[in-house]
């Protein structure tokens, strides 16, 4: 194999795809990513057996072929490149030579024969998606999942596709990100499809701003193409839990903040909760609320800001964390609170349509 | 109006000679004199528990794998650790201990903490209780143990490492003194100061407790971090606070299972850990309180043991969330040898949840306490009826008894 590559392009593509390189894998070649040079195209893999990650990229293909390489390595090479353009052969015993410029690096691969080939994924459902738009739903929910390893099934984001629009749900059963967006598939194509977290992130980084996104998916694998990115990732097995349950029907008192004042207002309180169970008190009166946060032997912090709100007088506690984590993803002025009680969800809603619920924390 | 003195605290660390070895030269008059090797023969893999100090000359020492054992010394005898009779052993040893304090702080099955403070009025100094200590311990097991006196409990095991086997020290109790002996001693001699740590200091150039006094704290705490250095300091001038703990009530509760045979069928295992914790479960009922985390231990066949631990969700004493977290725990387990022992315990444990944060998909609190209440009538059942009268369809025997 005999190419020649834009250091830029490489550098672009490489950043994309090695992040997947789990560094405590156990096979060697997993360290690698997988070349392929063919008709004026140069397609770079990455995979940790889960999650697989290509990306393609120009290039003059003076003599096509297929190695694989040391990424880090590869990328730390590019990276230091003082030239726009760099020159690679790579011998039949996978031995690379890069000349660029002043330089010359050689480098031992490993034969592409040992690696792993992208699973099959046969009869797909196939979903086309706006990428800002989904890229948006992931940022909006994906903080939510659980990292607690002892529930699987909630260490994933769902994607829900059913009765003509996509939802987009994660939690960790103290809280619960809701997205929905409308998306055109047909009847036999509903599907509830439980994505990695790590997956999740990996499109959040990758996925871009224009154009649409194909989503391919079986019950136990899923693929998304876009621009020039294939991300192919096993899902999640299991039933994800009923979400529409724990979302409350009845609104109880609405609280309408401005969410800039209120995230500060959070984060500057927080800084006197020792542990999670403290929580920020959140105590609203006609058109005010206070903040409070006490820590024995420590100290408090007590913040006030103008709400509107008309109801009657109510206390409830949350997770600081937890509260301010919706309110960072947001981009909206606005946001709404609907309380019941102190021991109730409190569910946060913007103008656009995205819910989260946030279980209380119960003072004793 | 200056406090009057208080008179200084005295603190024993007594530390049995090599524990294992030695009981088995006190029962078997044939292994005294020889090299004995307690621990995984040397012909397989596992390493060694305790060396006999014959077998210490050789370059034997606990830990090393048994097959360079077996290299450094092929006359050594080799036997297999008896847990059981060990700890019956344990048992004597601090029913001596409690003789002459009740504080007393068991570190392991072979080690303990004494706080003889009070206890001089009735049986004499530090030093005088150390040595009636040393001489029941000889006179009624037969065994010799290596005992530290000083004001606190860091310097006290400081002593006991002095002079071994069957030593006696004393360590200085005044301030001056104290500083002084500890100068010139390596840094791995401050508690808490391991390979990691040790790399740090003699990338620094401490390479002696001395040094460590003389170090500014900065420097300290570039090394060692923030919070670690004022604590290296303070013990760095022989300064150490902690008290004695007192197992006044247990803080764990856990039960362990060995095999007469190594066990590799997962199956196997998964029914016998089912059993253990049905078994911890009953008993932190009956102690009443809530646990905040589990564990799991798992000791493969060459007595290389791991544990893994998690916490619950919320504090609990239901039997069901007692199965799902050790169950989680197992999941993760490779099994890459056969399993030599198994257990599941219970820890911190507490006596009410305090606050805390509410789950969107838990149980109400009436099902909750519906839970309970089940598994407290299944222990009245088995209270009177016995064990085997009612358990879960899962834990029935595989095949119907044959007959």
């Amino acid at each position: 194999m005999k190419i020649k590559v834009n250091k830029e392009a490489m550098i672009d593509c490489l950043q994309k795809i090695q992040s997947v390189i789990n560094p405590r894998n156990a096979l060697p070649v997993l360290s690698n990513v997988l070349m392929k040079a063919e008709a004026g195209k140069l397609e770079l893999t990455a995979t940790d057996m889960s999650l697989t990650v290509r990306a393609t990229l120009d290039a003059e293909v003076l003599e096509a072929g297929t190695t694989t390489l040391p990424a880090k390595r590869i990328f730390g090479v590019f990276r230091e490149l003082s030239v726009e353009e760099a020159e690679m052969d790579v011998s039949d015993q996978n031995v690379a030579s890069i000349q660029a410029g002043s330089s010359y690096f050689r480098i031992h691969g490993i034969s592409e024969a040992d690696y792993p080939n992208l699973p099959e994924m046969a009869d797909p459902k196939v979903y086309v998606v706006d990428q800002a738009a989904f890229r948006n739903m992931l940022k909006l929910t994906s903080y939510g999942a659980s990292v607690d390893a002892n529930r699987p099934l909630l260490n994933g984001v769902l994607l829900s596709f059913k009765a003509g629009k996509l939802s987009v749900v994660a939690t960790d059963s103290r809280r619960l990100a809701l997205a929905e967006h409308e998306v055109e598939f047909p009847a036999d194509a509903e599907l509830d499809l439980i994505v990695p977290l790590k997956t999740v992130e990996e499109l959040v980084r990758t996925l871009g701003e224009n154009g649409t996104l194909k989503i391919l998916a079986t019950p136990k694998q899923i693929a998304f193409e876009f621009d020039r990115i294939l991300i192919v990732s096993k899902l999640v097995e299991g039933t994800y839990p009923n979400f529409r349950q724990v979302i409350p029907q009845a609104n109880g008192e609405r609280v309408a903040m401005e969410r800039e004042t209120l995230l500060t207002a959070v984060r500057r309180t927080s800084q006197l909760v020792i542990d999670a169970v403290s929580g920020v008190k959140l105590t609203f009166t006609k058109n005010r609320l206070e903040i409070l946060a006490t820590a024995p032997e420590i100290g408090e912090a007590r913040e006030t800001m103008d709400v509107k709100y008309k109801g009657p007088d109510i206390a409830i506690s949350f997770n600081p964390a937890f509260l301010m984590d919706p309110l960072k993803a947001l981009t909206t002025d606005e946001v709404y609170l609907d309380l019941m009680d102190d021991t109730s969800p409190g569910v946060l809603r913007s103008s656009i349509s995205f819910v989260y619920v946030l279980m209380p924390i119960r003072v004793s | 109006m200056p406090a009057p003195a208080r008179p200084p605290r005295v603190f024993l660390h007594v530390d049995m000679d090599a524990f294992y070895a030695a009981i088995e030269q006190r029962d078997h008059p044939e292994y005294r004199g020889k090299p004995v090797v307690v621990g995984a023969p040397p012909d397989q893999r596992g390493v060694v528990a305790t060396a006999s100090y014959e077998a210490r000359t050789y370059g034997i020492h606990s830990a090393m794998p048994s097959r360079e054992a077996g290299q450094r010394c092929p006359r050594a005898v080799f036997l297999p650790p008896d847990m059981p009779r060990y700890e019956m052993v344990s048992a004597q040893i601090f029913a001596v201990f409690d003789r002459y304090t009740p504080y007393v702080e068991g570190l392991s099955i072979d080690e303990a903490f004494l706080d003889v403070t009070g206890s001089q009025r009735l049986y004499g100094s530090g030093a005088e209780i150390a040595r009636r200590i040393k001489a029941d311990i000889l006179a009624e097991l037969a065994l010799t143990c290596s005992v530290g006196v000083a004001p606190n409990k860091f310097l006290a095991k400081l002593g006991s490492e002095y002079a071994k086997p069957d030593g006696l020290t004393v360590l200085p109790f005044e301030k001056k003194a104290i500083v002084a002996f500890l100068r010139p001693l390596p840094v791995t001699r401050l508690w808490g100061v391991g390979k990691v740590t040790r790399q740090a200091f003699d990338r620094a150039a401490l390479h002696t407790i001395g040094d460590v006094q003389d170090a500014p704290l900065a420097l300290l705490q570039s090394v060692a971090g923030p919070h670690n250095a004022a604590h290296l300091r303070a013990l760095a001038f022989g300064e150490d606070p902690r008290d004695i703990e007192l197992d006044v009530r247990e803080k764990t509760i856990s039960r362990e299972h060995t095999f007469l045979h190594d066990e590799k069928s997962r199956g196997a295992l998964d029914q016998i850990l089912f059993g253990l914790v049905e078994d911890v479960a009953r008993r932190l009922r009956a102690d009443g309180r809530l646990a905040t985390g589990g564990r799991l231990k798992v000791r493969w066949k060459d007595f290389e043991t791991f544990t893994r631990q998690r916490p619950f969700p919320r504090p609990t004493r239901i039997e069901d969330d007692l199965h799902a977290l050790a169950e989680a725990l197992f999941r993760d387990v490779v099994l890459e040898q056969p399993v030599r022992l198994i257990g599941f315990g219970v820890a911190g444990l507490t006596e009410r949840d305090g606050a805390r944060q509410l789950d969107l998909f838990d149980l109400p609190v009436e099902s909750r306490s519906r839970k309970e209440n089940l598994d407290r009538a299944v222990d009245r059942i088995r209270a009177a009826h016995g064990a085997g009268a009612i358990r879960r369809a899962r834990n029935l025997p595989r095949r119907p008894p044959r007959g």
